[in-house]
């Protein structure tokens, strides 16, 4: 089995995050991470290829800041890897799929595997549309994955409030996968060198045959900070008296106690 | 010239969702024609409970449409799409709308904006969304004849139940031997017992405790305010705390008396789950969590010190 795993840079949980004097995303202050759902795809593509035999290849569309999650799939069991050099604010979630597809599309793989969604944007399509661009099957949110029977394969789908689809998916075909579906390995000292010698291929636009980025369904019109909503009273002071006063309140004002 | 908006009626069997009426109140605000889209067997009265929503219900009728399947819905509601060209088609920020918004939008060579918390129109369908962790807020403008949306869910004010609407049959072939993707089963939620739905005082912990031996900290306080423990998604998916403990869009929703969240970020997936609790205290050592806009009372501070602190004074 052929499995691909798309992996994006995403800006860190704890980065600062301010705008400049022209309402920009303030860029010198950012660090970037791998999409925690991301990871959860890749180490379901490993146990996968693991039981057949296969091949594991990841992907990644952005600025060099894409190769460290890239070295990290190749660290957890990845066979090789994939680099699309572009600058991801010029391409809009279509843009990121048409990209990925031009560079995964002669690649003979039975599935790809993506996350449910960015932990940055939000996105929750690059998936879908990855699938589409592809001519592949797809269904999302993915939490569980049995043994592939004569070319398809039963998936788990959490739906709300604890209800889940039992939805049988034909090759090739697309999955995001969501947390939960298993534990991510950490990478062992082995893995981390023996990445170092895996296959990490670089491609720019014009390689996967674009002639600039591909037009735009959706355009920006900014950002702004958010209004504060209605904050919660909050208790200032050490431990001990934050403590205190809060079980007051609780008893005295509002008898909840 | 009117403005069409379509809704994709979101149902279950034969049950309308809840969300369709906000659906509808979403499309009201950008929209002045209203229509809902429901793909169902023949027979069934999702159309009549969509219709008091709207201005005109569509039908797309198929007995291979009684369960939700992609690719099927996709053919029905692209075939009509392309014959009535709508300005712009909704769906919920839910299973339903993750999976088959971006499949619209890629047959439709549409622009999509997910997760919407408000809509504009301006020679375009314009969406407000959250980003980087609810830090801001992203404009975003389609830029394509037809746009596609997701809403977020509670985010829109419902559209007022009105006369019924004009339900309309279209006739647009579906053929089931093209999906790719099959439901086999559904498997309904376990309600456990003395579930944590029903308890008076929930006092919930996330990630922010650390690891399962950690965790213990939060049943002692439940424990000593005669609570129940609850957690986020993240708590579970590690195994720290079985499912059914789960609170958020893909747990249990509670509604208690008062409502602790230790160590709990505040992420709209666990919020829609316990923002209608009476009383919300809030312990994060973050002063900028989210969290902390949905609480009422709340300390920025350390868990392990403040939560041990508090059980002392209770025991006092
Ligand atoms: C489709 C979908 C469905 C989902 N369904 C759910 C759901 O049903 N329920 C749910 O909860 N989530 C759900 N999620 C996940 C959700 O998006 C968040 O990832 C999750 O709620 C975060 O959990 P958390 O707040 O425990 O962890 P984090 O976001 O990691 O937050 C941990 C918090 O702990 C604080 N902290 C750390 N150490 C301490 C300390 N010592 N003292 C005090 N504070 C500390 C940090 O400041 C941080 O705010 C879903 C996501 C998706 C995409
Ligand atoms: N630039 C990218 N490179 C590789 N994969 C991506 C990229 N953007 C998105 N993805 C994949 O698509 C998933 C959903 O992203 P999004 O649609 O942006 O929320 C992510 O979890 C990744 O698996």
């Amino acid at each position: 089995m052929r499995i691909a795993v798309c992996m994006k840079a995403v800006v860190d949980s704890q980065a600062r995050i301010e705008l400049d004097g022209d309402g920009n995303l303030r860029q010198d202050q950012l660090r970037f991470e791998v999409n925690e759902y991301d990871l959860y795809a890749v180490e379901e593509a490993i146990r996968l290829a693991e039981s057949d035999e296969g091949h594991v290849t990841v992907i990644s569309a952005g600025t060099a800041d894409a190769v460290q999650g890239l070295r990290k799939g190749l660290a957890m069991g990845a066979a090789d890897a994939i680099h699309v050099d572009c600058d991801p604010d010029d391409l809009d979630a279509s843009g990121v799929a048409a990209v990925l597809a031009a560079a995964l599309h002669d690649g003979g793989y039975d599935l790809v595997l993506a996350g449910v969604e960015s932990d940055d944007l939000g996105g929750s399509q690059v998936g879908v549309l990855l699938a589409e661009a592809l001519g592949y099957a797809s269904t999302t949110l993915v939490v569980g994955t049995n043994e592939p029977v004569d070319g398809a394969m039963q998936v788990r789908r959490e739906l709300e409030g604890g209800e889940h689809a039992n939805v049988q998916v034909q090759f090739p075909a697309v999955l995001t996968i969501q947390s939960g579906i298993n534990e991510p390995r950490y990478p062992s000292l082995k893995g981390i060198m023996a990445a170092k010698r895996k296959d990490l291929a670089v491609k720019g636009l014009a390689d996967l045959g674009f002639d600039g980025a591909p037009a735009r369904r959706v355009e920006s019109l900014g950002l702004t900070i958010p209004p504060p909503r209605e904050l919660a009273r909050m208790l200032e002071g050490g431990a001990e008296e934050t403590a205190a006063e809060l079980v007051r309140i609780l008893r005295e004002e509002e008898k909840a106690l | 010239m009117s403005r069409s908006i379509w809704i994709v009626a979101e149902h279950q069997d034969d049950n309308l969702h809840t969300g369709a009426a906000e659906l509808a109140g979403a499309a009201r605000s950008v929209g002045d024609h209203v229509a809902a889209v429901v793909c169902c067997e023949a027979g069934s009265t999702v159309p009549a409970q969509a219709a008091p929503f709207v201005d005109q219900v569509l039908v797309i009728e198929n007995a291979a449409l009684s369960g939700y399947t992609a690719g099927l819905w996709a053919q029905g509601i692209v075939g009509l799409a392309k014959e009535s060209a709508p300005a712009a088609i909704l769906l919920p920020h839910a299973p339903l709308g993750r999976d088959l918004a971006p499949l619209l939008a890629a047959r439709l060579d549409a622009g999509l904006l997910t997760d919407c918390l408000e809509l504009q129109w301006e020679e375009g369908l314009v969406g407000l969304r959250s980003v980087h962790r609810r830090k801001l807020v992203s404009r975003e403008r389609v830029a394509t004849p037809i746009a596609i949306a997701t809403c977020q869910r509670g985010a829109f004010a419902a559209s007022p139940a009105g006369d019924a609407a004009a339900i309309e049959t279209a006739s647009v072939a579906i053929d089931d031997t093209a999906a790719r993707t099959r439901l086999l089963s559904m498997e309904r939620a376990e309600v456990g017992e003395g579930s944590i739905t029903e308890a008076e005082i929930v006092v919930a912990g996330g990630r922010g405790l650390g690891d399962a031996e950690k965790f213990a900290l939060v049943q002692e306080l439940a424990d000593a305010v005669g609570g129940v423990m609850g957690a986020s998604r993240p708590v579970v998916d590690q195994g720290w705390v079985p499912h059914d403990r789960q609170i958020g869009s893909s747990g249990v929703t509670v509604r208690p008396r008062l409502y602790f969240a230790l160590g709990i970020s505040g992420a709209v997936q666990h919020v829609v789950g316990m923002r209608e609790s009476d009383v919300i205290v809030a312990i994060n050592k973050d002063p900028k969590a989210p969290i902390f806009e949905y609480a009422h009372y709340g300390i920025a501070d350390d868990v392990f010190k403040v939560v041990p602190a508090v059980i002392a004074n209770l025991n006092s």
